[in-house]
């Protein structure tokens, strides 16, 4: 019996060779563009962790408030959980670093005297406690006396959450739009497949084969559409992502900030391809399914 | 071998069989005849369960037919070999493929599937033409490859719809004499047709219908 389907399945991949090859390339464009949206979300994920494994807060003294209280307050903080390291920086510190950096300002500084600007904490939170929200809770829970001011840059981060959501939500619709495409694709490719051997499939209904043994070359032929097209599509996906690295890696290193341009771990290859070679055994049993019915 | 109690067919408001009963022995050969629209093929579809009837009791080989859920169909039919008019032949295949298709459902080794695709077709006369593809024979050629399928796994019963529709004198009068011979090996036959030549020729009990009904051959 075994031998009989592979037969037929060896057969109809042979008799049926552009028709298997549309659905395949269906398969393998289906999975380059999920591969491409999974990897370039990945690597916005680690973008977004880089960041947020240096979630940076800053905590501005008043005026008044002593050096000792000022330690004291550094101690209270360094102590807590959520923060990794602390750093006390001086009226003296703060005007030496600007005018480091902006010449200009050195004259007027020097003039106005050091602690024109404020003593302040620097503070980084630890991996883990670094969401906006738990960034957001930690300032509020530091928020005022001692301090005059307290700012990690809220508008940006938060900002930068909501456009990654966003990228998330839209990459599920896109993702569920695609793969009902890819269906519907495979699917009619298939069903063309089986329309080309539906005289094959009636005489079998006919002279007493059952379902099972109709449908398993079907079914198999599938299989092969879906591993090769999955195949295709999952290299396709890493000769992009080689090319992107070669040519782009250091023009988006920045932007990156230092997150490297991922390629989809081995997981969600297997996950594609498992995914790719569902959809071209689904979309094979269908279209085999439609015409046994008909069938008399 | 086939009986049917009270059998009714209906196609909407069309009655196409009317409480038909019949009883056909093993062994028999039948003509089913009538005019165009009577429900011989209609009564013959019912016997391979292409069909079921509205209402009555259809037993083939002492399975209810009537009854028969779909994944048991394919088990009914392993009994029955049915030829029709337009043969049914798959084109890309070789006329020795078209034949071991029967044995292929059921898992019979490839070179047994050969060597009783060669033989059957020795029978129908058409040995030498085991590799010739369907288009390649004469409509008469083919008629008898389809009779070779439907014999080559020693059915109880073979039924043909209207077998000799799309043949000439000589090859109609072939495909007949293969038919009694297959009979006179044990093999109860229906044969439905309105060939009235034919049935003088081949004289047997005949199941006249008309307008659903049965009016002659119980």
């Amino acid at each position: 019996m075994i031998q009989h389907i592979l037969r037929r399945t060896l057969r109809s991949l042979k008799e049926n060779f552009s028709l298997n090859l549309v659905a395949t390339g269906v398969i393998g464009a289906t999975v380059l563009l999920a591969g491409v949206y999974l990897s370039a979300l990945q690597t916005l994920d680690r973008v977004v962790e880089s960041w947020d494994r240096d979630a940076h807060v800053s905590a501005y003294f008043q005026p008044e408030i002593e050096v000792e209280l000022r330690f004291a307050t550094k101690d209270q903080i360094t102590a807590r959980q959520e923060v990794a390291t602390v750093s006390y920086v001086s009226e003296e510190d703060a005007a030496a670093y600007l005018s480091e950096r902006v010449e200009e300002v050195g004259p007027i500084l020097e003039e106005l005297g050091p602690e024109v600007l404020p003593a302040s904490l620097e503070i980084t939170l630890s991996q883990g406690h670094a969401t906006p929200a738990e960034i957001q809770a930690f300032v509020d829970s530091i928020d005022g006396p001692p301090f005059e001011h307290v700012d990690y840059g809220q508008d940006w981060v938060q900002r930068f959450h909501t456009f990654l959501t966003l990228l998330r939500g839209l990459g599920l619709v896109l993702g569920v739009l695609i793969s009902l495409a890819a269906i519907f694709l495979v699917g009619n490719t298939m069903h063309l497949v089986a329309y080309a051997r539906r005289a094959e499939l009636e005489t079998m209904k006919l002279v007493g084969a059952t379902w099972g043994f109709t449908a398993l070359p079907f079914a198999l032929e599938g299989c092969v559409q879906g591993l090769i097209g999955g195949g295709m599509g999952l290299l396709g996906v890493y000769a992009l992502h080689q090319v992107l690295v070669a040519r782009l890696e250091d023009a988006l290193a920045l932007a990156l900030a230092g997150a490297e341009l991922s390629f989809l771990g081995a997981g969600w290859a297997v996950l594609l391809l498992g995914a790719s070679v569902l959809l071209g055994v689904c979309g094979c049993l269908w279209s085999v399914t439609r015409f046994w019915r008909k069938a008399p | 071998m086939i009986r049917l109690y009270h059998i009714d067919k209906r196609y909407g408001d069309h009655q196409a069989l009317k409480d038909v009963n019949l009883h056909v022995a093993k062994g028999e050969f039948v003509y089913v005849t009538g005019p165009s629209g009577a429900g011989k093929s209609t009564l013959l579809r019912m016997l391979y369960g292409a069909l079921k009837p509205t209402g009555g009791k259809l037993l083939v080989g002492g399975v209810d037919a009537s009854k028969l859920p779909q994944k048991r169909l394919p088990f009914l039919r392993r009994n029955i070999g049915v030829v029709f008019q337009d043969f049914k032949l798959i084109p890309n295949r070789s006329v020795a493929d078209n034949v071991g298709l029967a044995l292929e459902v059921l898992g019979t080794p490839r070179a047994e599937i050969d060597r009783r695709a060669r033989a059957v077709l020795n029978v129908v006369g058409l040995a030498g033409k085991e590799e010739r593809m369907p288009q390649d024979l004469s409509g008469g050629e083919q008629q008898r490859v389809a009779v070779a399928r439907a014999i080559v796994n020693d059915p109880a019963v073979l039924l043909a719809d209207e077998p000799t529709g799309n043949l000439d004198g000589a090859m109609a009068i072939e495909v007949m004499e293969i038919l009694m011979s297959i009979n006179l090996r044990g093999t109860t036959v229906l044969v439905a047709t309105h060939d009235a030549g034919l049935m003088k020729r081949f004289p047997q009990r005949t199941l006249r219908f008309e307008a659903g009904r049965l009016v002659s051959g119980q």
